[in-house]
């Protein structure tokens, strides 16, 4: 393992770890381990803020979830790199509302099967595996929400996991094929996509509750300064990277690795400099939080989740040159159509709206604004067609989203006169 | 069929990168074994010891990436209006070589199973 792979698993499982030590701190151990087992039980389904149970409960679940995306990075031997880091970032994210490592297990164990079946190694669809814990919520909604004696649902519940997770690989290879690349957050597009069916078969066994919304209102300082203290930790390590005296030319690398247009895969450690992207993660960071901060929208777990998200792809194609677009188009839709920039729907939009950003990245700013305007309003519609059991809602709005602008890009670019043989 | 999908969209990708030079002539060569292939492309248009240079390091990632060759890597020759992407074909290959041949560029690429030795095919040595 090279050095600066060491050294970003030494930074994902400190902060993982520093988590865990302030959920415990926060609460309590005893009340932060009676609001993690209750967490467990929950379905999770969109939009469930687990900080209403507990600040530190819901830290400490999202800080295992973290954990289980790391163990599983490095034993199936793929490298700690951009993907993989947007990958352990968006599972600890979504533990703060949706995640539990009860209903992430299943899925990973699903890929798994998938992988044996096709004679791969897990490794090879690691990344499905990771991003595929967003089905979460069906596993823990078929366990204990559809109404059957627990004996019985709890192993439903389970199989429905793997069996989902033994698809997954199949269905995101040709989700792909879509939106070629432009929209970041794949998986949650495949998620969707399954999830249509899985919700469709609920309701036609009478089995599918209504979408309830639960939010925290409450603006909770701790988790305002975690996203401050992570971002800096990031930046400071970037800065540093190099030793310090070669700032100027970490900043002349994360000006450059503003150019990438992000799209799939871009893995910036790869294509930059570790020292660039982890700046260009800790930018994204304080960027987001800002964000939240200026339109007074309450620091909880969702919030949180959607920041740690826009960091996570800070190494796999977000930058702040790409992601400033679709946010302002989202923004935008917000006020034209009425609605409180600090609502839950349009703050998480304008958070994970930046799975777009490479369309921002390739076409410029205008694609990038249609893109982010056009998203605020999908977004708003396509958590009531997957029952909320898709946590990356914003990722199936957004492939829809990219996949009606890519294929119209595409017509138009496949059509020009000027480079067709002459008649 | 496995075989025929990777040789597919390795070949459509690397098609598409040729293309967008706009060459007037362009050649395509496969050779099949058991446990590998061999692809070899050529162009008329030579290019500077600059991208040529690039066009090695796309097509020989610095470490072996499976996680991206298997899922990002079937977008790989699907996609022709955009900019071709050489690094989908370098993380699905064993080695590719890079230079400059009479008339213009040449590839070639070396592909196959875990037993597969690119040093038993002769194309390359008789270079």
């Amino acid at each position: 393992m090279e050095k600066t792979e060491k050294n970003l698993y030494v930074l994902m499982a400190s902060i993982l770890g520093t988590m865990m030590i302030v959920a415990l701190v926060f609460d309590g151990p005893i009340a932060t381990l009676k609001g993690f087992l209750s967490l467990q039980v929950h379905a999770g389904r969109l939009i469930n803020d687990f900080t209403t149970v507990g600040v530190g409960a819901a830290l400490f679940n999202a800080a295992l979830v973290g954990f289980i995306g790391l163990t599983l990075v490095y034993f199936v031997e793929v490298s700690m790199s951009g993907p993989t880091i947007a990958a352990i970032f968006t599972l600890t994210g979504f533990g703060l509302f949706g995640k539990t490592p009860l209903n992430c297990i299943p899925l990973i164990l699903g890929v798994w099967i998938s992988a044996r079946i096709a004679r791969k190694t897990l490794g090879s669809y690691s990344l499905i595996a990771l991003f595929g814990t967003a089905l979460g919520p069906l596993v823990t909604y078929v366990m204990f929400d559809i109404g059957l004696p627990l004996g019985i649902s709890i192993p439903i519940g389970i199989i429905a996991g793997i069996a989902v997770g033994a698809i997954l690989p199949a269905v995101a290879g040709s989700m792909l094929q879509l939106h070629q690349g432009y929209n970041l957050y794949n998986v949650g597009f495949t998620c969707g996509f399954i999830g249509l069916f899985a919700s469709s078969l609920l309701i036609a066994t009478n089995t599918m509750e209504p979408l309830e919304i639960i939010w925290s209102s409450v603006n909770e300082p701790i988790l305002a300064m975690l996203v401050v203290a992570i971002s800096l930790v990031f930046i400071i390590a970037g800065l540093t990277f190099h030793r310090v005296g070669n700032i100027r030319s970490t900043i002349g690398e994360f000006l450059d690795l503003q150019k990438f247009s992000g799209r799939l895969p871009t893995d910036f450690f790869d294509n930059s400099s570790a020292a660039a992207t982890l700046l260009n993660i800790g930018l994204l960071g304080l960027a987001s939080w800002t964000y939240v901060l200026l339109v007074g929208a309450p620091f909880n777990g969702p919030v949180l989740g959607g920041i740690f998200t826009v960091m996570g792809f800070g190494g796999f194609g977000k930058s702040l040159r790409n992601t400033w677009p679709v946010v302002t188009g989202a923004v935008v839709a917000t006020l034209v159509f009425g609605k409180s920039l600090s609502a839950p729907g349009p703050i998480l939009a304008a958070l994970f709206c930046t799975t777009l950003a490479p369309i921002a990245g390739q076409f410029g700013i205008i694609a990038g604004f249609i893109a982010g305007f056009i998203h605020l309003f999908m977004v708003e519609t396509t958590a009531a067609w997957h029952g909320g059991l898709d946590l990356y809602n914003n990722g199936f709005a957004g492939g829809l989203t990219a996949s009606l602008l890519i294929a119209i890009l595409q017509w138009y670019k496949t059509n020009r006169p000027k480079e067709d043989f002459e008649q | 069929m496995k075989r025929k999908e990777i040789l597919g969209r390795l070949i459509g990708e690397l098609t598409h990168f040729i293309l967008e030079g706009n060459p007037l002539r362009m050649v395509v060569s496969l050779h099949q074994e058991d446990d590998g292939a061999h692809i070899s492309i050529f162009d008329d248009k030579p290019r500077s010891e600059e991208e040529l240079e690039r066009i090695r390091k796309s097509l020989n990632p610095k470490s072996h990436r499976p996680e991206l060759a298997e899922y990002y890597g079937m977008m790989a020759g699907h996609d022709m209006a955009w900019d071709a992407r050489l690094k989908l074909i370098g993380w699905q290959i064993k080695h590719a070589s890079v230079g400059n041949s009479d008339s213009g560029v040449q590839i070639d690429l070396w592909l196959g199973s875990d037993a597969f030795s690119p040093v038993n095919f002769t194309i390359d040595g008789k270079k």
